[in-house]
């Protein structure tokens, strides 16, 4: 059957028509916006691949920089606290055992060992020789003969740099490695460190870092053993100081007695005076006790015959042997004795104080009472033609100071200044002081020195006296005592007219 | 420039104008990429100055106002995929200070060749702020509609100006923006 199309029909067509034109448009655009979609999912799946991959290769990288990191820092770590030891004061031993557990760590091996050969053989030493992490230090033997038997003990010299040996299956109890060094020590001694590890595989890449570690270990080693030296060195040093001390002592003491011998003559004529007039009187005293024994004879024969004692016979018995003048006598002869004796006695007991060698030990000390003791020994030499002006007096600031060295420091000043005054003059002694200090002056009106003689005045052995006179040391003994008293000496000299010696003491306050 | 520029502009064209105008505009382009963006993907920045070329042609609109209008309406579309501390500011100046210091640093940590523009700031008070805007793209009409669609996320009222533009004969580009 035949259809046929009416207007109204064919209008719609031409509608449908159109909406299937459009539809097709519809469809196509929306086909490639799927194709475009399509195509930005694969680039994008493609860039997340790309991206994944990336993630992966700075995965990758970043593990291996950690791994690396990891491992120098681990070498640092070694280093740094082996160099710390090495640079440390331990002890020789101590930082060798520091060492030990270090490296053993460093290395991961079972055991670190420290011995010492000498000549090739084993010393005898600590037994708690053999380290290990879980144990500590301990008496390992069998394991130390094992590291013995694969170490080259018998060899004298030192090994250039670590070695690391495989050990055989047979006798190795399940060792796979020994690693070792060794360095020289004191007396042709050699130590040895070896590590035992029970790894069948040693990394050889880390000799470098185990060989930096041993020049710090060889390096603190040297530095014990040099400050060992020193410390002998030091102990012997002492003892010369100390000898020279010693020898310091006697030698002030020396002098001090040259000083004597020279005032010994002086000194004798001081004793001899008092001693002659003390054997005069009791030579008299002799008399009157034979007149006294005379008396009481008579006075016994008159009372046998009388049985009595008769006034006027007593006196003329007494008149007869001059008892009146006896009784005054005899008090005046003792006073004059015991005065006497005393004088000998002040000058033994000054003599004994001067020679005295004393322990040098500093003490408060009056300063006039020290010249006063000086003048006393000296006073012989000035008791006739010179004279002596002492201003010293108890005002005079009290000083630290050995009261027997300084006198003889006065002693010789004072023997020195008579000499320069031979045929009279004035000897002075005053005192300023000036900011805690007191300058004692002491000045002769003698002859006077040139100024090559002060300069030479304290150099030992120098003196201007004839031979067998002076002894040269006297005034250098005394500076070495005015020294350790921090006493500052100064001379003022003028040929003809004189010399003045001015010391400076610290006050002590 | 990055994928998702592209995707939020096909986005925005769809939306304004339908898919068969976008796909007309890609085949009238003739694009290397034959208009398959994704965001994961950097395309040529050229791509996007042709197409924005053709819609302002075909609407018989000017270049500014296609920029202005595609800056203004991808604001949201950018602040919903920003890193969450970009949603803590409640201000334009605030919002504006962090972009640089905050936002376009954490672009660059997932984006690290991304190219973002640079502020500098030139004066600010209360009311009114000025910066300098530096782009090698020179898209400171874009950014104009961006700062329009900050303020109207942030319900606040701006002016913008910019007394000098270098489109407008200017040595740089100076934005000064009013709350009003």
């Amino acid at each position: 059957m035949k259809k046929t199309i009416e207007p109204q029909t064919s209008e719609l067509i031409l509608t449908e028509i159109k909406t299937v034109e459009e539809l097709q448009k519809r469809i196509a655009v929306l086909e490639r916006k799927a194709a475009r979609e399509k195509k930005a999912r694969n680039m994008a799946e493609k860039q997340l691949e790309r991206y994944s991959l990336e993630i992966y290769q700075i995965n990758q990288s970043l593990k291996s920089a950690l791994a690396f990191s990891t491992k120098k820092q681990c070498e640092l770590e070694y280093l740094g606290k082996a160099s710390m030891g090495d640079a440390s004061e331990l002890p020789l031993n101590q930082m060798i055992g520091n060492m030990v557990e270090l490296t053993c760590e460093y290395c991961a091996a079972d055991y670190g060992f420290y011995l010492v050969t000498e000549d090739g053989v084993p010393v005898e030493g600590t037994p708690d020789n053999a380290w290990s992490k879980e144990l500590g230090w301990q008496g390992q033997s069998e394991l130390q003969n094992l590291v013995n038997a694969n170490l080259p003990l018998s060899q004298a010299d030192v090994l250039e740099s670590w070695f690391v040996s495989a050990l055989s299956d047979d006798d190795a109890q399940h060792f796979g490695w020994v690693l070792y060094m060794n360095f020289a020590l004191s007396d042709s001694k050699i130590g040895w460190l070896a590590f035992l590890s029970k790894k069948a595989s040693f990394d050889e890449g880390i000799f470098p870092i185990l060989a930096t570690a041993r020049d710090d270990l060889n390096s603190g080693i040297r530095r014990r053993l040099t400050d060992i030296r020193i410390l002998k060195r030091n102990v012997q040093l002492q003892d010369s100081v100390n000898n020279l001390e010693s020898a310091k002592r006697q030698l002030i003491q020396s002098e001090k007695m040259a000083s004597l011998g020279q005032l010994a003559a002086g000194v004798a004529h001081e004793i001899n005076n008092p001693v002659a007039f003390v054997r005069s009187n009791m030579e008299v005293f002799k008399g009157y006790i034979h007149d006294y024994k005379s008396l009481l004879d008579n006075i016994k024969s008159e009372l046998a015959t009388h049985n009595k004692l008769d006034m006027t016979f007593f006196t003329a018995l007494c008149e007869k042997v001059d008892l009146t003048y006896i009784d005054e006598d005899s008090t005046a002869l003792l006073t004059s004795n015991i005065e006497g004796l005393d004088r000998v006695r002040d000058i033994v007991g000054n003599l004994k104080n001067f020679s005295n060698a004393g322990d040098a030990k500093l003490t408060q000390m009056s300063l006039s009472k020290c010249v006063d003791a000086a003048l006393r020994i000296t006073g012989n030499v000035y008791k006739y033609e010179h004279q002596v002006d002492n201003q010293l007096t108890d005002l005079c600031p009290v000083v630290l100071g050995d009261l027997g060295q300084l006198q003889q420091v006065f002693v010789n000043l004072f023997i020195n200044a008579a000499y320069a005054m031979q045929g009279g003059g004035k000897l002075s002694i005053w005192h300023t002081e000036d900011d805690q200090r007191v300058i004692v002056h002491v000045k002769d009106t003698g002859s006077g020195m040139d100024e090559e003689t002060i300069s030479q005045l304290f150099i030992p052995f120098f003196t201007t006296k004839p031979v067998g006179v002076g002894t040269g040391l006297g005034l250098s003994v005394s500076y070495v005592i005015l020294e350790a008293h921090n006493v500052q000496v100064t001379v003022d000299s003028e040929i003809g007219f004189g010399t003045t010696f001015n010391l400076s003491f610290p006050v002590s306050l | 420039m990055k994928g998702v520029v592209f995707v939020k502009f096909n986005e925005f064209i769809e939306e304004l104008w339908g898919e068969e105008f976008w796909d007309e505009l890609l085949d009238e382009a003739k694009l290397p990429s034959e208009g398959a963006y994704t965001t994961v993907v950097t395309y040529d920045d050229q791509e996007l100055f042709i197409l924005i070329g053709l819609v302002a042609d075909k609407q018989n609109i000017s270049l500014k106002d296609v920029l202005f209008t595609f800056g203004k309406w991808v604001f949201k579309e950018f602040y919903n995929i920003a890193p969450a501390g970009a949603h803590d500011f409640k201000d334009v100046f605030e919002f504006l200070y962090a972009v640089q210091d905050f936002i376009h640093v954490d672009v660059k940590k997932i984006n690290p060749d991304a190219l973002v523009p640079e502020f500098k700031f030139l004066s600010a008070t209360d009311n009114k702020l000025s910066f300098h805007y530096l782009s090698p793209r020179k898209l400171c009409f874009f950014c104009e509609g961006i700062l329009h669609g900050l303020a109207v996320h942030m319900g606040q009222e701006i002016k913008v100006s910019q007394p000098e533009c270098e489109h407008e004969g200017g040595q740089r580009c100076v934005f000064e923006v009013e709350k009003i």
